[in-house]
Parts: C-alpha cells; sequence; structure tokens
C-alpha cells in the first residue's frame, strides 16, 4: 500500500528551481533510498516533503491525502519525521532534545516513550541532563535518531545519516536502522555512502533536480548509471 | 570606601532594573532575528500605563504590571502576524525590521505626544514605600529595593520558562536553528508570536519603575532606551536574553561608579564600556559559551 506518493513535484529556493517534476512513491514499510552526487536535489526533495521549501507544482499525498499546502508541524502531526544532517538542538540537552521530538504528544506520554528509547540508546540515558553540543558525532547522530523515534512516525525522512561519522559510528547507525526496519519503520534515506544501499527495497536516482533511475536494490546495484554518479566510476 | 559600597550596591540594584528593561529586546531578536526599535517606546507605555493608574485613578503603580502583561497581548499578536511572518520572508528580514519597527517607534511616540503632551511625568512617590532600606549602611529608597525585587521575579519566571516548559523548550530550539525547530514539527509561528507577546510585556512591566529608577517619564523617552537596552543586550550577548543580565550589572555598576566618581562623565561611560567589549569579545561577554542557550 502507498504511503507516500509524490507526482511532477517542482520546488527550490525562491527563484532558483532545483526540482523539475519528480515522481516518487514510498509503500507502506518499504526502505527507499535517494541516490545521486553532491547538489542533486535529495535534500531538496526531502524539506519540500516535510513543508520546508514550498511544492511550487505537482502533488504530495500522505496515504492518499495531499499534504503539500500544509506547514511542517501539521505534516509531523500526520505521522512523518524529518531527521535533517544536524539533527539535534545542539544548545539543548539531550533530554529536552527527545522532548522536543514529541512536540505534539502529551508530557506522559513522551515520558513514556523516552524511557523505551533511554533503553535502546543507554548511552544517552547516562548523559541524559548534559548539552547535546557535548557528545561525539556518532552519539549526536544517535540522539537524532532517538529524537525522531519519539514520534514513532508512519515515515522517516532521513538526510545523509553518516555525514560527518567515521566508518565505525556509519556502522552502528546502519544497525540502529536494520532494527527499526525490522519493527516495521518505513524509511526514505538520501544517503551517498554505499553502507546504506544494503538497508533498501527500492530507491531512485536523483540527477540535476530529475529522476534519472528507479529500481530494486539489485537493480540499481547492477546500475551502469548508478556507478557513473553514484560510486564515481 | 562608603562611597565604593554606595557605587556597588546602587549599581547592582540599578543594573538588575536594566537588565529587565533589556531583556525583552534580546528575547526578541533571539527569536526572531527582528530588531525592535520600537522597544524604548514599549518600555515608555508601560511608564505611561502606570502614570495613568496612579494619577487618573489614584491605584498603586504595581497594578501597572498586570496592565503590561495585558497590554502584550493586545499589541504582541496583531503585530506579530500582522508583520513578522512577511518580514521572514523578505531577502533581508533584520533590516526591513529596523527600518518597519523604527517606524512604529515614531508612530507610538506621535500617539503618545497627543494623549500625555510632551511634559514629564512622575509618580506619586510614596506608591511603592515612603522610607529607605539599607545595606553595609548604604541606603536607597524603597522603590529601588521594589524595581529590583521585580526586575529578579520577572527574570526568574522567564529563566523557569525556558527551562522547565515544553514552550520555552521551543522557544530555545528556535533560537537556536528556526528551520530544524520547524522540521521538529514546532510550531514556530504560536511560539514566536508568544516570545514577542513576553517581551513587549516585558518592557511594560520595566516601563512601571521608569519614573522611580529615572526620576519621570515623557513621550520622547522611547529612543534613549532602546539605544541603552541595545548596550546592555550586547555588552551581555545579543541573541542569549539571560546573557542580558551580566550586560544589565555592568552597565548598572559601571553607571553608579562614574555617577560617584565622574558624575559628568557618566552617561558616556556605559558606551565607551561597550565599545571595549564590542573590541575585545565581539559576541558579548557571554558570547560563545551560552549565546544559544
Amino acid at each position: 500500500m502507498t504511503l507516500l506518493s509524490l507526482q511532477g513535484v517542482e520546488s527550490g529556493y525562491g527563484p532558483m528551481q532545483v526540482l523539475w517534476g519528480i515522481d516518487l512513491e514510498v509503500n507502506r514499510g518499504e526502505t527507499v533510498i535517494l541516490l545521486g552526487a553532491n547538489s542533486a536535489g535529495k535534500t531538496t526533495l526531502l524539506r519540500t516533503i516535510i513543508g520546508l521549501l514550498p511544492c511550487t507544482k505537482g502533488s504530495i499525498a500522505l496515504e492518499g491525502e495531499p499534504i503539500a499546502s500544509l506547514p511542517p508541524d501539521q505534516r509531523i502531526r500526520r505521522g512523518i519525521a524529518f531527521m535533517s544532517e544536524l539533527g539535534v538542538f545542539p544548545s539543548l540537552t539531550i533530554e529536552e532534545n527527545i522532548r522536543l521530538g514529541g512536540y505534539f504528544l502529551s508530557s506522559s506520554e513522551v515520558r513514556r516513550r523516552s524511557a523505551r528509547l533511554y533503553d535502546l540508546f543507554p548511552a544517552l540515558a547516562e548523559r541524559k541532563r548534559e548539552p547535546a553540543s557535548s557528545l561525539s558525532g556518532g552519539q549526536r547522530k544517535m540522539l537524532g535518531i532517538a529524537k525522531v523515534l519519539v514520534s514513532e512516525p508512519k515515515l522517516l525522512l532521513m538526510d545523509e545519516p553518516s555525514s560527518g561519522l567515521a566508518p565505525v559510528f556509519v556502522k552502528q547507525v546502519v544497525e540502529v536502522l536494520r532494527k527499526a526496519i525490522t519493527g516495521g519503520m518505513t524509511l526514505l534515506i538520501a544517503e551517498q555512502n554505499v553502507a546504506f544501499l544494503a538497508l533498501a527495497d527500492r530507491g531512485y536516482l536523483i540527477d540535476g533536480g530529475r529522476v534519472r533511475l528507479t529500481g530494486t536494490r539489485a537493480e540499481l546495484e547492477a546500475s551502469d548509471a548508478v556507478h557513473e554518479a553514484y560510486f564515481g566510476l | 570606601m562608603a562611597l565604593l559600597e554606595y557605587a556597588l550596591i546602587g549599581g547592582i540594584l540599578y543594573g538588575i532594573f536594566f537588565s529587565l528593561v533589556g531583556i525583552g529586546l534580546n528575547l526578541i531578536f533571539g527569536v526572531m532575528r527582528i530588531i525592535n526599535l520600537a522597544h524604548g517606546q514599549f518600555i515608555m507605555l508601560g511608564g505611561f500605563g502606570a502614570y495613568l493608574l496612579a494619577r487618573g485613578l489614584g491605584l498603586n503603580p504595581l497594578f501597572g504590571i498586570p496592565l503590561a502583561i495585558a497590554g502584550g497581548i493586545v499589541i504582541g499578536y496583531p503585530l506579530y502576524y500582522g508583520v513578522v511572518p512577511r518580514l521572514q520572508k523578505s531577502q533581508d528580514p533584520e533590516m526591513l525590521s529596523f527600518i518597519l519597527f523604527f517606524g512604529i517607534a515614531q508612530m507610538i511616540e506621535a500617539v503618545a505626544v497627543f494623549a500625555f503632551g510632551a511634559d514629564q511625568r512622575s509618580l506619586p512617590q510614596d506608591a511603592l514605600g515612603s522610607g529607605n532600606i539599607g545595606v553595609l549602611g548604604q541606603e536607597f529608597p524603597d522603590s529601588w529595593w521594589v524595581a529590583c525585587l521585580v526586575s529578579v521575579l520577572a527574570i526568574l519566571g522567564l529563566y523557569l520558562y525556558f527551562s522547565r516548559t515544553r514552550l520555552g523548550f521551543a522557544t530555545r530550539a528556535i533560537m537556536a536553528d528556526r528551520d530544524e525547530a520547524r522540521a521538529t514539527g514546532i510550531d514556530v509561528d504560536r511560539v514566536s508570536a508568544i516570545a514577542l507577546i513576553i517581551g513587549i510585556a516585558l518592557a511594560g512591566i520595566a516601563g512601571v519603575f521608569v519614573p522611580y529608577l529615572i526620576g519621570s517619564v515623557s513621550s520622547s523617552i522611547g529612543d534613549g532606551l532602546t539605544t541603552t537596552s541595545f548596550a546592555i543586550i550586547i555588552i551581555g550577548s545579543l541573541g542569549n536574553p539571560l546573557g542580558t543580565v551580566v550586560g544589565g550589572l555592568v552597565f548598572g555598576i559601571g553607571t553608579m561608579l562614574m555617577q560617584t566618581y565622574y558624575s559628568s562623565w557618566s552617561n558616556l561611560a556605559p558606551y565607551a564600556l561597550l565599545l571595549a567589549i564590542v573590541l575585545v569579545r565581539p559576541s558579548g561577554l557571554l558570547g560563545k559559551a551560552v549565546r544559544r542557550a
């Protein structure tokens, strides 16, 4: 069943158009990866889906309901969560970051869900009163993931989760996401690190703000276009 | 030694009050990145509110505090939704806000001249107590202590709002990164509107005590208070409301020391201090460590 559907989406930054007629679908329980070089439009696409950038043409639907005209907070209430490259508020404590991840939930519900997340990320539990700025890059990513998981989203959008991480931390992030996928989470990940391709069911190759190729993981791995654009071969 | 004690204790009282004077301006800048050049005029309105209550209705000027909070809501809510989202869509919101709020400041001042005239107005000197309270042998009027106490309570209230409430976390999140806050699901406009209301209300509350700490309130007092507030928040840390307390104390103690020892230079000293601090630490005394706290 289709969870997210984009048809002919165009978007950009003010007068500068970046996306040109993007068609994309994510089914419930799927992990979909957006491949592409820097400046291909992957981040712009995720920011348009969450509502940080306007969808100037085309449609975006979640569970068949149009959401393109809704502000970001309304989209998040409907079950989308977005983890940006930064992912956390460095000046806020770990606990405050996690509580903000469930901003629209009741305090008791946030407490209940936070307790579960602290079990999943014990390193965060030990330091929950410390500012997020005191965490290492890998720990910040874990906090970013914990922050978006509080809302128990139907669809999680992730922008370059491996950005700035050492290989050992990338491995940890992949493992955490693998657990989330096993739990039934639907993911749309924009990523350049090959390690994340192993998580995907399907993917899209974005180039110049357009979908250049789409297919299953196996098809993408075998594609010359992906090798050329993604692996630089 | 007695003179020094007088200057230091008086400077702390004066400085805590001036922290309240500047804190609303810093909150609004920190959350919305707009420069509220009408800040001093909102303080002036608070002073005239207290004046009307005391002279017109015979009430204690402290009733001006709830009036300032009500004024913050009545002015802040429509001002936010009428102006701020449009400003933030512009190419240069800071510069545009500078011009727009300059216009608002002039309008408020013109209305105040129309309503209250250009004369200086004072409040009954005994309304906040007719005696003095002494510390270390140095005595200061009751009104100064009341102003200091209310300032401490207001700043403490703001601190608790930031550190204990979900709206406070959201406010700090917006101050840290507006886009990240939106992507987290925070209704940025609603939280920012509340911050504008709080900022204007705090200015109005400070205004209630202006006739006691400065001597009088007049329709032309706003621009000077805005300038002073800017000096205070830049000394502390621009964009960090709680840094304003440090700025206020530096300003208050500096001013009182100069008034005590070199009174003819006292108006110049705080701004000379501002220049020195900006040259040595451009981000203010608390700049780097807690700017986004």
